[in-house]
């Protein structure tokens, strides 16, 4: 079962790459109704103790690939399950302090059958996307 | 088809949608519908059915071993055409086409004779793409070889007596098919809304009689409810006078609770408002 609040605390780690930690990943589940297309998702911006990291900084994991969030828009034959959580792998060389992190996800996707203005409000309807987490 | 059948009860797995996957499996809302003496079954495709759009034969083995156990009967396959799949345009013809013909066969895979298809919308007022009827014609022959109908939910703010309507009407008659029809959404005969939000704006509904005309066009409805009170009525919308209707025209088609008010993800919340609201229909339906 997957945590009731969007932002899941399992999944928040630093990562590295040959030694080094280049990074950190957090998961988080949608709290549409439904899965959604990857090309129906607008990249998503991270924001951890109030620093953002958006674009090329952020890469989108689904269902075990990695997306780069200008490759999105693409995807419109893949699907994001509704159960699975997405894991957003951050660049930030030397990656986050141990302890506790207060992190906030914003992210939108179109839908369809509502007004098109509302593509980009999506992200207010299902937000906020935040939590506090705990760095092991 | 005149007949003394009435009215049956189901239920829209969107009811549950604030405890699935947290504190509810797709199982344990199955066995929740069948203690509550419902049979038909609402699922959302692109929701429900782990591995969508291709579910894996183990999956589509455990889905049958579930109706058969909670004894269920699969009544609507909810889905989508997202016209606004990919940034910047609207899918073409041939690919909402492709993707209502995948829809189609999955629905059919699963057991559904029909489905809620869900159109994209190009404004405030809930226009349907302009394109819908190239793609649902396309789509006729498949429907029929696959044995569902395709019906298009009539949801506020929509109101029965409008051009929308008036053109899926239309276009039925003119195909002379029924392979696509409408899902009527009972939140269009409120009478005393809620308000959900701050800052909702009125909308406008529909007279209960004006569903009257269309059920011949009406392959399933969807039970749309708001709050139930303690004593079984619904607060916002006039369920008395709309089960009356349906039986009085000997309307037998399925009736799928669709809980959207507050509290949906409040542990047991949702399942009490749809026990509450099978009490309300049960009585309505002059069932035991």
């Amino acid at each position: 079962m997957l945590e009731k609040e969007s932002i899941q605390s399992r999944g928040f780690r630093n990562v590295s790459q040959g030694g080094k930690v280049t990074g950190f990943q957090v998961a988080f589940r949608s709290l549409y109704y439904r899965g959604v297309w990857l090309s129906q998702l607008r990249p998503a911006t991270v924001i951890v103790d109030g620093e953002s990291f958006s674009g090329e900084q952020v890469t989108w994991t689904i269902s075990g690939k990695t997306y780069a969030q200008t490759e999105l828009a693409q995807h419109g034959e893949v699907n994001w399950p509704l159960l699975e959580p997405a894991v957003l792998t951050v660049r930030k060389p030397g990656g986050l302090a141990q302890g506790i992190h207060d992190v906030e996800i914003k992210y939108s996707y179109s839908c369809s059958y509502m007004p098109p203005v509302m593509d980009e409000l999506m992200v207010q309807l299902n937000g906020p996307n935040k939590r506090q987490l705990v760095l092991v | 088809m005149v007949n003394t059948e009435k009215p049956k009860r189901g239920v829209s797995l969107y009811s549950y949608s604030g405890e699935y996957g947290v504190t509810m499996t797709l199982e344990d809302m199955l066995a929740d519908i069948h203690d509550m003496g419902a049979e038909g079954l609402e699922i959302l495709a692109n929701g429900h059915i782990e591995g969508y759009p291709e579910p894996s034969d183990e999956w589509l083995e455990n889905w049958h071993r579930m109706l058969k156990k909670y004894q269920i009967k699969p009544v609507e396959y909810g889905h989508w055409v997202d016209s606004r799949r990919y940034p910047g345009r609207e899918l073409s013809t041939q690919e909402s086409y492709d993707s209502l013909l995948r829809d189609i066969k999955l629905a059919h895979k699963l057991g559904f004779p029909i489905m809620r298809t869900k159109l994209g919308v190009i404004d405030d007022t809930l226009t349907p793409v302009s394109n819908w009827r190239e793609f649902i014609h396309m789509a006729l022959p498949a429907a029929e070889q696959y044995d569902v109908r395709m019906c298009p939910e009539i949801h506020n703010p929509t109101v029965l007596k409008s051009k929308m309507v008036d053109d899926y009407v239309e276009f039925i008659e003119k195909e002379k098919t029924t392979r696509f029809g409408l899902n009527i959404d009972f939140g269009v005969f409120q009478t005393n809304p809620m308000q959900l939000w701050e800052g909702m704006p009125p909308m406008e509904f529909s007279p209960v009689e004006d569903i009257i005309p269309l059920l011949p066009y009406v392959h399933v409805c969807h039970a749309k409810f708001y709050n139930m009170s303690d004593d079984f009525i619904e607060t916002t919308t006039p369920y008395d006078k709309i089960i009356a209707t349906l039986i009085a025209h000997q309307w037998d088609g399925y009736l799928l609770s669709e809980y959207e008010g507050p509290n949906k993800e409040v542990p047991g919340y949702a399942s009490g408002q749809l026990r509450r609201q099978h009490i309300l229909m049960k009585r309505l339906l002059g069932e035991a």
